[in-house]
């Protein structure tokens, strides 16, 4: 059977918890070894985003995203790093703010593969079907 | 109307419009082509779940795999491009149901598109649904007058039961099926025609004729055009049982006609094969098997404990060049409570319906005949089965022995009479009294050219001057010898005034 990226990442990530520094070192030794027997070091790259994603899942790590029409000041990101750190119950929340002028005003946050849209453009086009209707 | 109140009007529209910001699950579209999209992200995405794409066009999730979601697009996929953010909505695909739907034409989603405005409903069934099971059914024991008396008498329809029509092309295999709805007029049950994959101009036709009939008032009709995408062609017939399954729920009787099966097949297979489902034989994914039984299985007949209502399905499959041993006729075949096979060479000898009655059966409609329809069937078929047999002699001419002779002049007069013109189905008791003059040999003195003539002429007749006989037979269902009598009296009765004329 095909191994796939995600379990890779997993025994990965499930050998080296708690491990030393040097320990850790011999296990990724060992499992690119592994990987090369395989034929399947072509999947390092994809391993590796796995590994991270793992890793923060499973230390309350919070990846976000959020988009708004002109670039957010410190204190609104932190409010909004607080929404997320309560929502997703993280310990730790790292915030990207990407301004794209098309959304008007208001927010969209992302997480993972989850969005809340509250960006003035989304409200437009909803009271835009709201009254074709 | 005032141009204040329409202000007035959309002020309030737009006070009372409140947006909320929830959470939504979102992927993005890593691949998009022939109206299939893969999509990344979506992790929650249900097997087919309807799924959101910008520009308010829906999609249905079939492949979930780890990471990626492959769906195909209902509707216009032009617009949709690389890095577009899908939605999940959480709702299974499902169309909307109820007695509104009734007299309209609707594409597979369940939106109007006769231009008689829109159609809203509060009921939703979902377009895949598990057929009933062993305890809720029943038997075939009401029959399906189809109006068609070759069909009527030797491969009879019951409700609930699933009839295949097949045949080449240009044999009349819609003719059938549209003749069975107009029929069906004035009658209980509810009709739901679902064109797959159809010329747009045909289905237009159709229509029209049966408003031309009458026969809109109890139909639906499920339009997935030649145009429209294969993802709407594979959910019309499903869309349509489900239109179907909400009158049954409610008791009622419905006939549905998937006309036809092999363009669904061929849509299945193209979704199949983009989405690179391995192809088995004739390129046909592994489950087009599974893909017409789940659908023909749910039509069914429900016992009284669970509402006594009924679907008959009369699904029709095209053969190429007669060809019925290809892989999707001998699947529908298998699946089918008989058939109703038509034949190219019977369509130009001009016996239309160009029913080949030797290969047609059906396996349990009998147990639906009505007993009066039974008695003459039973003659009927002996008689064909004998011309069948001696038809081959029949063309070395004169040096036959009086019974053979007879037997097959006997035949041919059968064949005549079972000849019917297109949208002129005809009532079970007036297909009684001409079968149980032939069957009893009030014909055979009656030249062959001029038997059209003399039956035309007989249901003139019978429908003025012999009215209390039709009306007997319709009553009573049955030849009892009451009825018998009547019935040849009028007969003879006829065959006086008609050669006294002539």
């Amino acid at each position: 059977m095909k191994i796939t990226a995600t379990q890779y990442a997993k025994s990965l990530y499930e050998v080296t918890r708690e491990k030393t520094q040097s320990e850790i070192d011999g296990f990724v030794a060992n499992f690119f070894k592994v990987l090369k027997k395989n034929n399947q070091l072509k999947l390092a790259g994809k391993i590796m985003e796995k590994f991270s994603a793992i890793h923060d899942a499973k230390n309350g790590i919070v990846e976000a995203t959020v988009t708004s029409a002109s670039k957010l000041d410190e204190k609104s990101l932190k409010e909004v790093e607080k929404f997320v750190a309560k929502k997703y119950e993280a310990k730790k929340v790292i915030l990207k703010n990407v301004v794209k002028k098309e959304i008007k005003g208001g927010i969209i946050l992302q997480v993972g593969d989850e969005m809340m849209d509250a960006s003035v453009i989304r409200k437009i086009s909803d009271l835009k079907a709201v009254l074709i209707r | 109307m005032s141009k204040d109140y329409i202000i007035e009007q959309l002020k309030k529209q737009i006070e009372n419009f409140e947006a909320v910001a929830t959470t939504e699950k979102v992927g993005t579209v890593v691949e998009v082509g022939d109206g299939v999209a893969k999509i990344s992200g979506l992790s929650d995405a249900m097997a087919s779940e309807m799924l959101e794409f910008p520009g308010g066009v829906y999609g249905v999730a079939l492949n979930l795999e780890e990471g990626a979601v492959g769906a195909m697009i209902l509707g216009k996929y032009e617009g949709i491009k690389e890095g577009d953010s899908v939605k999940s909505t959480g709702r299974i695909l499902s169309v909307p149901v109820g007695d509104m739907m009734i007299g309209r034409v609707v594409n597979p989603l369940g939106e109007a598109i006769d231009g008689k405005g829109e159609i809203t409903s509060d009921t939703y069934y979902p377009v895949e649904k598990v057929a009933p099971g062993v305890i809720t059914r029943k038997s075939v024991s009401v029959p399906v007058q189809t109006g068609i008396k070759a069909i009527d008498a030797v491969i009879p329809v019951g409700r609930g039961q699933r009839e295949l029509i097949i045949g080449d092309r240009q044999t009349g295999k819609t003719a059938v099926a549209i003749d069975a709805i107009i029929n069906q007029k004035g009658e209980d049950l509810i009709c739901v025609y679902v064109a797959i994959g159809q010329k747009e101009s045909k289905v237009s036709r159709i229509v029209a004729e049966l408003e031309k009939h009458g026969a809109m008032e109890h139909t639906i009709v499920v339009v997935a055009g030649a145009s429209d995408p294969a993802a709407l062609s594979f959910i019309a017939p499903y869309a349509g049982t489900a239109m179907a399954e909400y009158f049954m729920s409610k008791g009622k009787d419905v006939l549905i006609i998937h006309d036809d099966l092999s363009k669904h097949a061929w849509a299945y297979r193209q979704i199949s094969l983009i989405l690179r489902r391995p192809p088995g034989r004739e390129a046909y994914p592994g489950d087009i098997f599974y893909l017409h039984s789940r659908l023909l299985e749910r039509s069914a007949r429900l016992n009284d404990d669970f509402g006594g209502g009924s679907i008959t399905a009369l699904p029709i499959i095209e053969t190429q060049a007669g060809d019925v041993s290809a892989y999707i006729p001998t699947n529908v075949i298998s699946i089918t409570d008989g058939q109703i096979y038509l034949e190219t060479d019977l369509f130009y000898k001009g016996i239309r319906p160009a029913l080949n009655v030797g290969l047609s059966v059906s396996r349990v409609g009998s147990a639906a005949q009505t007993k009066a329809m039974k008695k003459v069937a039973g003659k009927l078929r002996l008689d064909l089965a004998q011309f069948r047999e001696l038809e081959a002699f029949a063309q070395f001419g004169s040096d036959l022995d009086e019974n053979t002779r007879r037997q097959i002049e006997r035949g041919r007069r059968t064949v005549e009479i079972l000849k019917q013109d297109q949208y002129e189905p005809m009532p079970m008791a007036q297909q009684v009294a001409v079968l149980y003059a032939l069957t009893n040999g009030f014909i055979d003195d009656i030249d062959v050219e001029k038997v059209k003539a003399w039956e035309n002429d007989f249901q003139k007749y019978m429908k003025s001057g012999g009215k209390a006989v039709l009306e007997l037979i319709a009553e009573k269902k049955e030849l009892s010898e009451e009825v018998v009598t009547v019935l040849e009296k009028a007969i003879k009765e006829f065959k006086e005034v008609y050669q006294n004329g002539k």
